[in-house]
């Protein structure tokens, strides 16, 4: 059996006991919930309607529900680009610059290109996008290869880059000049992703996230080489010593994250905005982050998380717009969601003592 | 050309107190084992903190005790949550980020609101040391700065002092390399490591505060822009001991002045490019001195006394 070191989220069976194992969940959400209303009252607001809003914003209407629809897709993407190396035992805090970068190749592609017909050019965006995510990727993970420098600090510093990247971009190379903030002209129509729902507006870019978790899943769960990863995140050592190329195999989750997000930058360009916008990543980095730690790495319970994220997200919009309570009191509420999950963990661990 | 010398040296020290201040305040924490990585978020809810309570009491003073007191509270959790809960430091320091991020921009909007014209506050002056100053050229560059870059010096010398030439500083350390001979030798690594993250949050919140009090006069969101990210690589680049990080600083805050400086002459590189330089500069940085700095043994690990080693 695998060591479970106690601090680290680890994979496994994700159906074994689930209600059991849920439980906690609940109890951490409901404690985070009552905290974070403390405070809302404390502030002089009505804590009730507050919460309302947040959840049933995404269900009373069909345009809240795209809307949250629209979030899920970045949200899933991020959080996988963060767990399928944190399965490996790697940190990578750059799914951001991997987005833009993505959105970089993908604008980049759909702009020089924007005369091929709609069949060819819509891969080569996708794909374009793909590819600069992986590559950026591939930055961190060369230099953890080559130099043995920690990848938690390269991938952030490199999503500063990226910034770097965007604004001269939208400013210098392809900019509209009529737009009043940095943005690119747009892509040729044929890279646009086909529409799901015309109005309002549900692009086909949530069937691609799905089709990526799928492929997520069964590459850990089912795949000697998603072994070979837990494998290395449980123990380095242990896999290395059993023939396991622990090095390369950082890379290559490395490589494959930066992908993932890359795509996430290009679904957002063919399928949102149909061009680069500077500030488009919002704060999905953040978010994804937070979706893969809650999840603790788990594959399955990542889309759900990543769907619960979204509401409270399209929830703290609305929250903003008709009670005048900040967006990043939402933030504050999913921060403590986490915080109230690890210390659940604390009280599993000492009860099965 | 002369003048443009001075000016950039005077910069330099100007801009190398976030540096220094979040370095050593991470140093001090690593010594003991305890990785803080929500530098980031402890920076912009000081700089916030700072901000907010200085615009409201109009004394930056307090501001900056505010930004030190909510550092330690931060510090005081990541103390409680990988000592006694021995939760992973990484995961517990991405989480108080989250947290800092939120407050950061959430207090300023409920506290002050909407307003049409920013809410600024006075930024900190600067105090001449008396005949010191008069010194030609040197005075001017050294010592007709705020208090604060006096500091700056002062604490890492003092922590050098700490570190090196106390019994203290020798337990402190020793905890970082090998809490269980720490332990067994008599020294209290728990409290140890509550001591260390506690203040090394405090100076880090500071850090955060500097920058509205210096720079802007206001706060605006994700004003650290990374600060608190470079602090780490900071950490590794200056071998986590206090002279180290000081150097370090000087180079950071030297490439952050130079960006600056060469976005104002105007050149031919766009600006987009000189910003992204201190990150670059950071990455070539660590691949000359990564590995091969010193780190404290036990760096990012909790301590449990029950453990059995193998």
């Amino acid at each position: 059996m695998l060591n479970q070191t106690r601090s680290r989220p680890l994979i496994t069976n994700p159906f074994l006991g689930l209600g059991k194992r849920l439980f906690p969940y609940f109890l951490a959400v409901l404690f985070a919930f009552v905290a974070a209303g403390i405070f809302i009252v404390a502030m002089g607001f009505n804590v009730f309607q507050a919460y309302e809003t947040i959840f049933t914003t995404s269900f009373r209407t069909t345009h809240g529900f795209v809307q949250t629809l629209v979030k899920f897709v970045p949200l899933l993407l991020q959080a996988l680009a963060f767990t399928l190396p944190l399965a490996a035992g790697k940190f990578n805090i750059g799914g951001e610059g991997q987005m833009l970068v993505g959105g970089i190749g993908a604008t980049a592609t759909g702009i020089l290109l924007a005369d091929l017909p709609p069949w060819l050019l819509l891969p080569m965006v996708l794909l374009a996008g793909v590819v600069c995510g992986a590559l950026w990727g591939l930055i961190p993970g060369w230099l953890l290869y080559r130099f043995n420098i920690s990848e938690i600090l390269t991938t952030v510093l490199l999503n500063f880059v990226s910034f770097g990247l965007v604004d001269y971009i939208a400013t210098k190379v392809w900019q509209d000049a009529t737009a009043g903030h940095p943005t690119t002209v747009p892509i040729g129509t044929g890279g646009y992703l086909p529409l799901l729902i015309k109005e309002p507006p549900l692009h086909s870019g949530i069937l691609l996230a799905l089709l990526v978790t799928a492929g997520v899943y069964i590459y850990i769960n089912w795949t000697t080489a998603g072994y070979d990863l837990i494998a290395t995140g449980a123990n380095p050592r242990a896999a290395k010593v059993f023939g396991v190329n622990v090095r390369v195999l950082f890379v290559l989750s490395l490589v494959v994250a930066g992908g993932i997000a890359g795509l996430s930058g290009s679904i957002e360009v063919a399928g949102f905005h149909h061009r680069l916008i500077e500030g488009m990543q919002a704060n999905y980095l953040v978010l994804g982050l937070m979706i893969g730690l809650i999840a603790k790495g788990n594959t399955i319970a990542v889309p759900f998380v990543a769907m619960f994220i979204s509401i409270l997200e399209v929830g703290a919009g609305a929250l903003q717009r008709t009670m005048m309570i900040p967006v990043q009191m939402v933030l504050i509420i999913e921060a403590l969601v986490l915080i109230f999950i690890l210390l659940s963990d604390v009280i599993v661990d000492f009860r099965r003592r | 050309m002369f003048d443009q010398m001075i000016t950039f040296t005077k910069l330099i020290l100007l801009t190398m107190v976030p540096f220094v201040l979040a370095g050593q305040g991470t140093m001090l924490a690593g010594r003991t084992g305890v990785f803080i990585v929500a530098q980031e978020g402890i920076m912009l809810v000081g700089a916030s903190i700072g901000f907010l309570v200085s615009y409201l009491s109009g004394s930056l003073g307090l501001g900056m005790l505010a930004a030190m007191a909510m550092g330690g509270l931060f510090g005081l959790i990541l103390a409680y949550f990988t000592t006694n809960l021995n939760l992973d430091q990484f995961v517990v320091g991405l989480a108080l980020f989250f947290v800092g991020l939120g407050l950061s921009t959430l207090l300023p909007k409920l506290v002050i609101g909407v307003t049409l014209t920013p809410p600024l506050i006075p930024t900190l002056q600067n105090i001449p040391v008396p005949l010191l100053s008069k010194i030609p050229v040197l005075g001017e560059i050294f010592f007709n700065q705020n208090w604060l870059v006096y500091l700056s010096v002062l604490l890492t010398a003092f922590f050098y002092y700490l570190l090196y030439r106390t019994s203290f500083g020798l337990e402190l350390r020793s905890v970082g390399e090998n809490s269980q001979a720490a332990d067994s030798l008599g020294v209290n690594v728990r409290r140890m490591r509550y001591l260390t993250t506690i203040i090394g949050c405090m100076i880090i919140g500071l850090a955060g505060a500097y920058l509205p009090m210096v720079y802007t006069g206001l706060f605006t969101e994700g004003m650290v822009k990374g600060r608190g990210w470079l602090t780490i690589a900071l950490a590794f680049f200056g071998g986590w001991s206090p002279h180290t990080i000081f150097y370090a600083s000087l180079f950071f805050a030297g490439i952050e002045v130079l960006a600056y400086r060469v976005q104002v002459i105007g050149s031919i590189i766009p600006y987009q490019f000189l910003l992204m330089m201190p990150y670059i500069a950071t990455i070539l940085v660590m691949i000359f001195t990564f590995g091969r700095a010193h780190t404290p043994a036990l760096l990012g690990q909790n301590y449990n006394r029950e453990k059995r080693t193998m």
